[in-house]
């Protein structure tokens, strides 16, 4: 990179505030997604969105890429930097500019952390509602970037329901205030459209989220079956009945036998585990979680345990949260997928990935959010066994074919990003994707902000979605995935 | 006045290659569903041809067990949901005109009614959507399932596009199961004050209505509960004592004075505008519409809205002058923003900017509408952009 764009970029941002030593770019190299790494040739650290707008303003000068990242929790490449191009990062705008209980809104910069909303409010009985599983440490810039969800989206839905407004600097380096405090702002829905863009459009400097009233009661149920069918089942008689559940999860024996490795969460030594969470107000919840209870116990529940304390749910939660990180227990090595099939075909589904286990010969463990048919298989190899990276390799990619297959989705919530772009044509025509790339255009026509993902492109020889391997983060026990 | 041409095109490929021959024809394309808003917006410049979705109106899929629903345009949301409710499930949707109005209307527009309180917006609702772009494309975006994050959600981008990006075919909806049972607690303030007290403390309470509306100058609230038969007694019950007073009507008295209640701001000829404000400046808004309804030429000012959301309807009844001034002087108010005139006679619509200024997003607009319809052919420029 030439000096003069350097030194640009440090009368923006000041000396400190720029990072072009290869030792300092080397966390900047990937996100939660470390087989995709690539070398920025800078990295900038603004603490305002004046600044921001300056550093992007500079790149579209110079026809430089560049790629906003917020805590690099991300689990699809999605702030993987571009060889040569610039990586903002946002780390520093990490102020909460406004509380307003009355209203229940909070207007804060992108570097502040999910969880960080839910801690500002929480003296006053409120929560930011998604809940990714990253959320002490992912920022609420990537949130907006991912779309994020959680295990409660079910009932509370996706980020772009909480947020109300950004502000952004679009890729000409233009400022636009999207949405705000006060809705409806007139026109198509941009925040809609920019909420889930992952950072391909815009990097944005200002969000301003609802909160929610805590519910009155939180009631969780733990309950063992002895097949999958029996669990799903339930999960299907309890949506039929026109129940809600504010979380529906689901693991089979290898991801419970891992979680109880890794937490002991005295979770039973069952073929599956389900568990239903219910909230809202009193009466309401009392009066279908009784329902809820003897559906359970109509399919075959072989235990039920109803969490009497905070400190039960708690380890109900830790068990089922820690099912990912716990892999390591009883693999040496694992592979994260992240696909999404119709709830009501999860049975279908989960009956294709047990062939798949046994003609691979690698084990998958799944965990997933049941009510809305969003998978996790954990794929399970050693890297020490000569083709068996590559094996986990195509059994992750053939299970995102199953979930083509049954009508679903290649991501539901870790985003398509640098690793799944390549599949993007399995989902859509080149007519669907021919639109959205009209829509990217019309944002960045030179295609300078976070370039390389979303959209597929040939990928590079031997390029391939690769193998999960820990966050720094996650070994250093901050961090744990979803 | 040009010789308009009707086409009721019968298939999504159908509405293509309408949309494609017009574009080769240059020829200004209105895309109609059941026509229930079709004096919203600007006046149109001219129509060449009016292209209905009503050829388009089946339920192409009803995954009862996934609760969604795959529905085309020009299918109207009361048959919508009268299927629905076979799996005892609803969209819950309660736009203006919700007896007529369309799947593609109400999605194009984004209408929504007090049931946003719980369910949210069109845009809230909608997973997924099949357009047809003026050039002749079929595009589809989102999918099937609800939790879905692949590729530009471009279903959003269309609620509140007023049919000036591209045509929607299809869209995809989460539902609802029906709610078991419904009970209104109607509550009046003896003032604007009183009203705000009200408003705050219902949303610092536990309570959860799916429906809390006010109206003005009424000074009334009404909070509606819809859940299983005990939660529902329960909660009215809660905010009786929270409020210190009202009257809880149910049945068909409940199903009338909604009714009622959905039907009052369209009821006379006023102008009617859309306006949003915060929670908390209820009482300022209240003063300050009383203040326009004391303005010479206004009859009347009301607003019905939501009440913890702070976005609502105004009808202004008065002579066109009067009513573009009284508009004026809301866009100027320090309590309102967002103010879009919707109805409104040609003559106050000739002396207002229906749409008020998009700011900093004008240009965002612009390059949108150029990739979507770069000819300029949708909507005669009655829509935002």
């Amino acid at each position: 990179m030439d000096r003069a764009f350097l030194d640009e970029l440090r009368r923006i941002v000041g000396d400190e505030g720029v990072l072009n030593e290869p030792l300092d770019l080397l966390t900047y190299e990937c996100d939660a997604l470390p087989h995709l790494r690539a070398s920025p040739a800078a990295v900038v650290l603004p603490d305002s969105a004046a600044q921001i707008q300056a550093i992007v303003k500079l790149c579209a000068r110079e026809g430089v890429p560049f790629v906003p990242r917020g805590h690099g929790t991300g689990l699809s490449g999605g702030a993987l930097p571009v060889p040569g191009g610039v990586v903002i990062a946002l780390s520093r705008l990490n102020r909460v500019l406004h509380v307003d209980i009355p209203n229940q809104r909070v207007t804060v910069e992108p570097g502040v952390t999910n969880l960080e909303i839910t801690r500002q409010v929480s003296p006053f009985g409120y929560y930011y509602a998604p809940d990714p599983s990253s959320q002490q440490v992912c920022s609420i810039g990537g949130n907006v970037a991912e779309n994020s969800g959680g295990a409660h989206c079910l009932k509370y839905g996706f980020t772009v329901h909480h947020v109300l407004g950004v502000e952004a600097i679009l890729p000409g380096g233009e400022v636009v205030h999207i949405g705000g405090t006060l809705v409806d702002t007139p026109g198509p829905d941009l925040l809609g459209l920019l909420v889930g863009s992952e950072g391909t459009l815009a990097v944005v400097t200002k969000i301003t989220v609802r909160i929610l009233r805590r519910p009155e009661t939180v009631q969780t149920l733990l309950a063992a079956f002895d097949t999958i069918d029996a669990g799903g089942a339930a999960v299907s008689d309890i949506i039929g009945a026109g129940i809600i559940p504010a979380a529906v999860e689901m693991m089979d024996a290898l991801a419970i036998r891992a979680a109880e490795a890794a937490v002991h969460p005295n979770f039973p030594a069952a073929d599956t585990i389900l568990i239903v969470e219910l909230d809202g107000p009193a009466a309401e919840v009392t009066a279908l979680f009784d329902t809820v209870v003897d559906t359970c116990r109509r399919h075959g529940a072989t235990t039920i345990e109803v969490a009497q304390s905070d400190e039960q749910r708690a380890r109900i939660w830790r068990g089922r949260k820690a099912a990912f990180a716990a892999m390591g227990r009883v693999s040496p090595n694992y592979y994260v997928q992240d696909g999404v099939v119709p709830r009501t075909r999860l049975p279908e589904v989960l009956n294709r990935i047990r062939q798949l286990e046994q003609r691979s010969g690698l084990r998958i463990g799944n965990v997933f959010h049941a009510g809305d048919g969003n998978l996790h298989p954990l794929i399970c190899y050693d890297e020490r066994v000569p083709g068996e990276p590559e094996k986990a390799v195509e059994v992750a990619a053939e299970i995102l074919s199953y979930c083509i297959d049954a009508g679903g989705s290649l991501t539901g919530e870790h985003g398509i990003g640098a690793d799944k772009s390549a599949y993007m044509p399995t989902m859509f025509s080149a007519d669907d994707l021919a639109l959205m790339q009209r829509v990217r255009a019309a944002f960045d026509p030179r295609g300078l902000c976070n370039p390389g993902k979303v959209f597929p492109t040939p990928r590079l020889c031997g390029e391939v979605p690769g193998p999960h391997r820990a966050h720094p983060l996650e070994t250093a026990g901050v961090a744990e995935r979803w | 006045m040009s010789q308009e041409l009707n086409k009721v095109p019968d298939t999504p490929e159908e509405m293509a290659d309408a949309l494609r021959r017009a574009s080769e024809q240059n020829l200004s394309v209105l895309i109609r569903g059941a026509g229930t808003k079709i004096d919203w917006g600007r006046p149109p410049q001219r129509i060449d041809t009016i292209l209905s979705t009503r050829g388009l109106r089946r339920i192409l899929a009803h995954q009862h067990g996934d609760l969604t629903a795959t529905i085309e345009a020009g299918a109207s949301l009361r048959e919508v949901n009268l299927a629905l409710a076979l799996h005892k499930q609803w969209l819950p949707l309660d736009p203006s005109f919700a007896a007529d109005a369309t799947i593609g209307g109400i999605l194009a527009t984004n209408d929504s009614g007090p049931l946003r309180h719980r369910h949210g917006t069109p845009r809230d609702l909608v997973i997924g959507t099949q357009v047809a772009t003026a050039d002749g494309l079929l595009a589809k975006s989102g999918g099937q399932v609800v939790k879905n994050v692949a590729g530009y959600d471009l279903s959003k981008l269309l609620a509140g596009s007023f049919g000036s990006l591209a045509a929607i075919v299809s869209a995809t909806f989460k539902l609802s199961p029906l709610p078991a049972t419904s009970k209104t607690l109607i509550v009046t303030a003896r003032d604007a004050p009183g009203l705000a007290r009200l408003v705050r403390d219902v949303m610092a309470s536990h309570l959860e209505p799916i429906a809390f509306e006010a109206e003005v100058p009424a000074s009334s609230l009404l909070l509606r509960f819809a859940s299983a038969r005990p939660a529902v007694e329960a909660q009215a019950d809660a905010a009786q004592q929270l409020l210190g007073a009202g009257r809880l009507v149910a049945g068909d008295e409940e199903r009338e004075l909604w009714q009622q209640h959905n039907e009052r701001i369209w009821s006379g000829e006023g102008a009617v505008v859309r306006s949003s404000w915060l929670p908390s400046d209820i009482a300022t808004v209240a003063e300050d519409l009383e203040s326009l309804s004391a303005m010479g030429g206004i009859r009347h000012v009301e607003l019905v809205g939501r009440a913890a959301i702070g976005t609502g309807l105004i009808r202004i009844d008065g002579d066109p002058t009067s009513q573009s001034r009284a508009i004026d002087r809301l866009r100027r108010s320090a309590s309102m923003g967002n103010v879009v005139l919707l109805r409104g006679s040609s003559d106050l619509k000739a002396l207002v900017d229906v749409w008020g200024s998009h700011g900093d997003r004008e240009p965002v607009f612009a390059s949108l509408k150029r990739a979507f319809d770069p000819k300029g052919i949708l909507n005669a420029g009655r829509g935002p952009l």
